[in-house]
């Protein structure tokens, strides 16, 4: 409180004035700048994004039959065959554990059919979403273990690219598959992702394991690494989840 | 105008939140263990602003928050609304607080925001460097790690709110009260 005036001991009448007018108008002048260095930022923004349209198209996509196909779906008709799985629990027992898994028929990012079933032999279905970040880092890791040992002969692999939106970034989700040369079948989802609900989706990216009876065997989400990746495929042989 | 064009104008007014907050703490650094007297005139003036900035950053955050999720429908996430508890009340208590140039204002704001900023720098985190184990943050209707806006490759929506968090509370703390607004005081002793 040092700025309090002091009191004079002398017999002098204290008068108070304002020496200092220009204060006030300063305050104003600050106010002034603040506006303007506003309405810069905004011209700038404008202009700097003027013209500006979204990147131009992904670059050729790379030969080789065994990659995602041409197109560019973005959604595509699902039909579901018999009752969805429920969401995976984020802890406690996995009631969808032994639960018959749904047939998911739809197309693919070229439009051509692709049905989603075991037929007898066991199956994994990777859900993947296109501007989910552990997806963009999984995708790549899974498609080199792939190529390395080759795609599985006793465990079918299937995709769902679900959640869809060209409002969220890394879209659309056939350039970014396409750019890693993904190889697993891959159906495009519905804009009410209803195959990636049948499964019971509750993150991404999100595995389900099945055995060659249609039931599921583990359900798990997230990245994983190539010993957690072999294990999923072993389970699917199996019919026995990881740890059990 | 399209959501380019905003992110590009939230995203450099976040970058000013950082230099009005680089200026205003060295400035105050100065005056403590410099020149007690050092910018005397702009530290004045900025306290005379400061309550009506706060308020004014604070609408301007709460008015690109609702830009995003009801204009481009973005869907906010957990973490989002946390933020968004914190933040939203003080487009309307620091306008009052403003308007009645009530410092004591700060008492209640600091703490919430300070809550905003612990939530908001963890969220700048886990977007920056995704958690490799689990994805409890990367929901299927509306994931945390998701990085709706990208300005500059570092300016997502949680660093905006982490930026005008921060700067509203280094204003809160630089503003002058009622009293203080006075203007400085001349004594002119005059013989009786």
């Amino acid at each position: 409180m040092s700025n309090r005036p002091s009191k004079s001991n002398s017999a002098s009448q204290r008068v108070r004035a304002a020496s200092n007018a220009g204060k006030g108008r300063s305050s104003n002048m600050l106010w002034v700048g603040i506006i303007a260095v506003v309405m810069v930022v905004g011209v700038i923004a404008v202009v700097a994004t003027r013209g500006g349209g979204s990147p131009g198209g992904g670059a050729a996509s790379p030969s080789g039959g065994t990659v995602v196909p041409n197109g560019n779906l973005d959604n595509g008709p699902v039909q579901v065959k018999g009752a969805g799985l429920p969401q995976m629990p984020t802890a406690g027992p996995d009631t969808a554990v032994g639960q018959t898994v749904p047939i998911v028929a739809g197309a693919q990012f070229d439009g051509t059919q692709l049905n989603i079933t075991g037929d007898g032999q066991p199956m994994v279905i990777i859900v993947l979403a296109h501007w989910c970040p552990h997806c963009q880092k999984e995708v790549p890791l899974v498609q080199k273990w792939l190529d390395e040992d080759g795609m599985p002969t006793d465990v079918k692999l299937f995709a769902v690219a679900t959640s869809n939106s060209s409002a969220k970034p890394n879209f659309p989700p056939a350039d970014w598959l396409r750019r890693e040369k993904w190889s697993v079948p891959t159906i495009v989802d519905d804009k009410d992702n209803t195959a990636g609900n049948a499964f019971g989706v509750s993150g991404f990216p999100y595995f389900l394991v099945v055995d060659k009876e249609g039931k599921v065997v583990y359900r798990t989400s997230g990245e994983k690494t190539k010993a957690e990746f072999d294990a999923i495929l072993q389970a699917a042989r199996t019919g026995q989840a990881l740890g059990a | 105008m399209t959501v380019d064009t905003f992110s590009l104008f939230f995203g450099l007014l976040a970058i000013g939140c950082w230099l009005g907050t680089t200026v205003i703490v060295s400035g105050a650094l100065i005056r403590r263990f410099g020149n007690p007297n050092a910018f005397e005139t702009i530290r004045f003036d900025v306290g005379r602003v400061a309550l009506a900035l706060a308020w004014l950053v604070a609408a301007v955050t709460m008015s690109g928050s609702l830009y995003y999720s009801k204009v481009q429908g973005y869907v906010p996430c957990e973490l989002c609304w946390y933020q968004r508890i914190c933040i939203y009340p003080m487009a309307v208590i620091l306008g009052i607080a403003a308007w009645r140039r009530d410092t004591s204002i700060r008492i209640y704001a600091i703490p919430v925001l300070a809550i905003s900023i612990l939530i908001s720098a963890y969220h700048s985190y886990i977007q920056w460097w995704p958690p490799s184990s689990g994805t409890s943050f990367c929901s299927a209707t509306a994931p945390c790690t998701e990085k709706f806006v990208n300005e500059f490759s570092f300016v997502t929506l949680p660093f905006m709110a982490l930026s005008a968090a921060m700067f509203m509370v280094v204003l809160l703390v630089a503003a002058k009260s009622q009293s203080e607004y006075e203007l400085p005081i001349e004594e002119i002793e005059v013989s009786s």
